[in-house]
């Protein structure tokens, strides 16, 4: 399952920017296979734990044996449905894939009242708004880069001047994932104003040493404003990967920490946080995705996307992973595919792209109604051949 | 492969502009040299390059057409659609006249045109064809104006324009003296008709061109 994800929904981080020759395949199969590996590991908690007991009323399932079965049949009827939407090569989400799966367990095993439906509509309406927030997030960063930068004539110092602001806002939120509400965080116990200063001053440090080695390497050419960009969209690009370890990663991990609680404790309503090398696990299944077939995909993606200037790329990214990070840090499973729609979208809306083909609106809303039945149909039917068996 | 953010994009429409354009300058220059032809006695080649004017103008049109056809209800272009689209017409008819002016002369190519007035028709030619040419380099520079929105590039779009407009009040000076020759030179009814809508006709050219630079003169406004 997570090598599934790995394969495939790399291409959304990292295809852009070896479209744009910022990096070499090689390069962004190894950088993505890390930063997924860290955003699992240290931020995916929040989305596991949502996975895990969100959706699904732990209490009311107290048959352990049920569970596991369960668990194992989201995952497998998941899996199976991704695979087979990958073969019909049509666009799903592994996020509703396995959202999906779990209420179709829910309901075998419980019933109805064994869903969550409050967390479940928080989780759907977050479909909603993903794609949204993702695109006012690139709209606005669209147009404050043709105001201020590529409409005057001195471009390229201008990039180079608000460079520092780029990078310093991804590090901060960036810095601000890691420290808030972590593990990691916890154990450095600092507070919400401590962690906001930190990752202030951490930003601040970063935005400039990377406007010193932009300096540095980039010539002042005609094109120079779109260089400056090339090189930060290296960054953005690694943004999005940690998102995207921190987002996906629960999509296998979850129902996996479901069997984990169970066979450890005996009970799975404890509130425990998911263990380390769970989502390390995770991350590493995606690392191996990424590596054996991550290179291809990118090469298709990288090849076909060189419409997006780097500019434009920026903002894509930066926007999607902003929202997929956001959302990681709420407990929120989103799709990191869609957040990047709703941010061609906003470059689009802000008149940054010539052509934008916004049908696909509608072709995205069809997938999700058909993906989050049919994979609680398909984990329905597993769930009852595999009772049987066992 | 399921990427839904592939599809998302589809080809510029200005890159099409740009391709029709291309096509528009082809046409009139081989509409050029068909004139120059005419203008010899003993021309064996203009009924070839009537028809080459003639394949180019059609080819101009499918062009026209795929743009249109890639951008369906549901697409959003970075200008008005509407424009775009007006744009495109007033472009596409640039090459229509073209091969109108030919035909006419096919119609009644004798007695070909008076010693006394090609030296004015193939300056009525140069200056219709002065401001296509513009007009492709219009399309090239906005079309880079889009891309960056560099106010630099804004402007020089602007002075385009301006040009063309120049042009235009220029081909049309050189259209009325030509009126008023054609009275002076010939007395056959018929022939100074013919010679009065094939000088309109070419005429016509220029001001297409120039309702192509108001279009994108909407276009690239803020």
């Amino acid at each position: 399952m997570s090598w599934n994800i790995g394969a495939n929904d790399v291409a959304n981080s990292m295809a852009s920017a070896v479209g744009a020759k910022a990096i070499t395949i090689r390069q962004a199969v190894f950088i993505a296979g890390i930063l997924n590996i860290v955003g699992a590991t240290f931020i995916g908690a929040h989305v596991t734990d949502t996975i895990r007991k969100g959706i699904v009323s732990t209490e009311i399932l107290s048959d352990p044996h049920l569970v596991i079965i369960g668990a194992f049949s989201a995952l497998l009827s998941a899996a199976l449905w991704i695979s087979f939407a990958t073969w019909k090569s049509l666009p799903v989400s592994t996020t509703h894939s396995i959202v999906g799966a779990m209420i179709g367990f829910g309901i075998m095993a419980g019933g109805f009242s064994a869903i969550k439906w409050d967390k479940l509509i928080a989780v759907i309406m977050s479909w909603f708004i993903s794609p949204f927030f993702s695109l006012i997030i690139a709209f606005l960063m669209f147009k404050f880069i043709v105001r201020l930068i590529i409409s005057k004539e001195d471009a390229f110092i201008r990039a180079l001047k608000f460079s520092p602001l780029f990078i310093g806002i991804t590090f901060f939120v960036v810095i601000l994932s890691f420290l808030f509400k972590t593990p990691l965080g916890e154990r450095l116990s600092v507070s919400t104003p401590e962690a906001l200063f930190i990752a202030f001053i951490f930003a601040v440090i970063f935005g400039f040493a990377g406007m010193l080695l932009l300096k540095r390497f980039i010539k002042n050419k005609e094109n120079g404003a779109e260089d400056i960009f090339r090189s930060i969209q290296i960054g953005t690009s690694c943004y999005v990967a940690l998102a995207q370890g921190a987002n996906d990663v629960a999509n296998a991990i979850g129902p996996l920490a479901v069997i984990y609680f169970l066979v450890k404790t005996g009970d799975i309503g404890v509130k425990v946080p998911v263990p380390f090398f769970l989502l390390f696990f995770g991350g590493i299944g995606i690392a191996c995705g990424i590596a054996m077939a991550g290179s291809r995909v990118m090469e298709t993606v990288g090849k076909k996307i060189t419409t997006l200037s780097n500019t434009r790329g920026f903002c894509v990214e930066f926007s999607a992973a902003t929202t997929v990070l956001v959302a990681s840090k709420m407990g929120l499973p989103v799709s990191t595919t869609h957040a990047a729609v709703g941010g061609v979208m906003g470059v689009g809306l802000a008149r940054g792209i010539a052509a934008v083909n916004f049908r696909i609106i509608l072709k995205i809303m069809l997938y999700w109604v058909l993906t989050v039945p049919a994979a609680a149909i398909t984990s329905m039917i597993v769930f009852k051949i595999l009772k049987l068996v066992l | 492969m399921r990427i839904p953010l592939l599809s998302l994009f589809i080809k510029s429409p200005f890159s099409g502009l740009l391709e029709h354009v291309e096509k528009v300058i082809e046409c009139v220059f081989a509409f050029q040299q068909a004139m120059v032809c005419h203008f010899e006695k003993e021309c064996a080649t203009f009924e070839n390059l009537r028809e080459k004017v003639s394949k180019l103008e059609t080819e101009a049109d499918i062009i026209k057409q795929h743009i249109r056809r890639n951008l369906p209800k549901g697409t959003m272009v970075s200008v008005d659609k509407f424009l775009l689209f007006r744009y495109l017409k007033e472009q596409d008819t640039v090459p229509d006249r073209v091969e109108d002016a030919l035909d006419w002369i096919f119609f009644k190519p004798e007695p070909g045109i008076p010693e006394e007035l090609k030296k004015d028709l193939m300056l009525l030619i140069r200056s219709n064809i002065d401001s296509v040419e513009e007009m492709r380099r219009m399309v090239l520079e906005a079309k880079k104006y889009f891309e960056t929105f560099n106010e630099t590039q804004r402007n020089m779009v602007k002075e385009i324009i301006r040009n063309i407009r120049g042009k235009e009040h220029e081909a049309d000076t050189v259209e009325d003296r030509l009126k008023q020759k054609i009275f002076a030179v010939d007395s056959d009814p018929v022939s100074i008709f013919h010679l009065m809508r094939l000088v309109e006709i070419i005429g016509s050219i220029a001001d297409h061109a120039e309702n192509a630079a108001d279009l994108m003169r909407a276009m690239i406004a803020k």
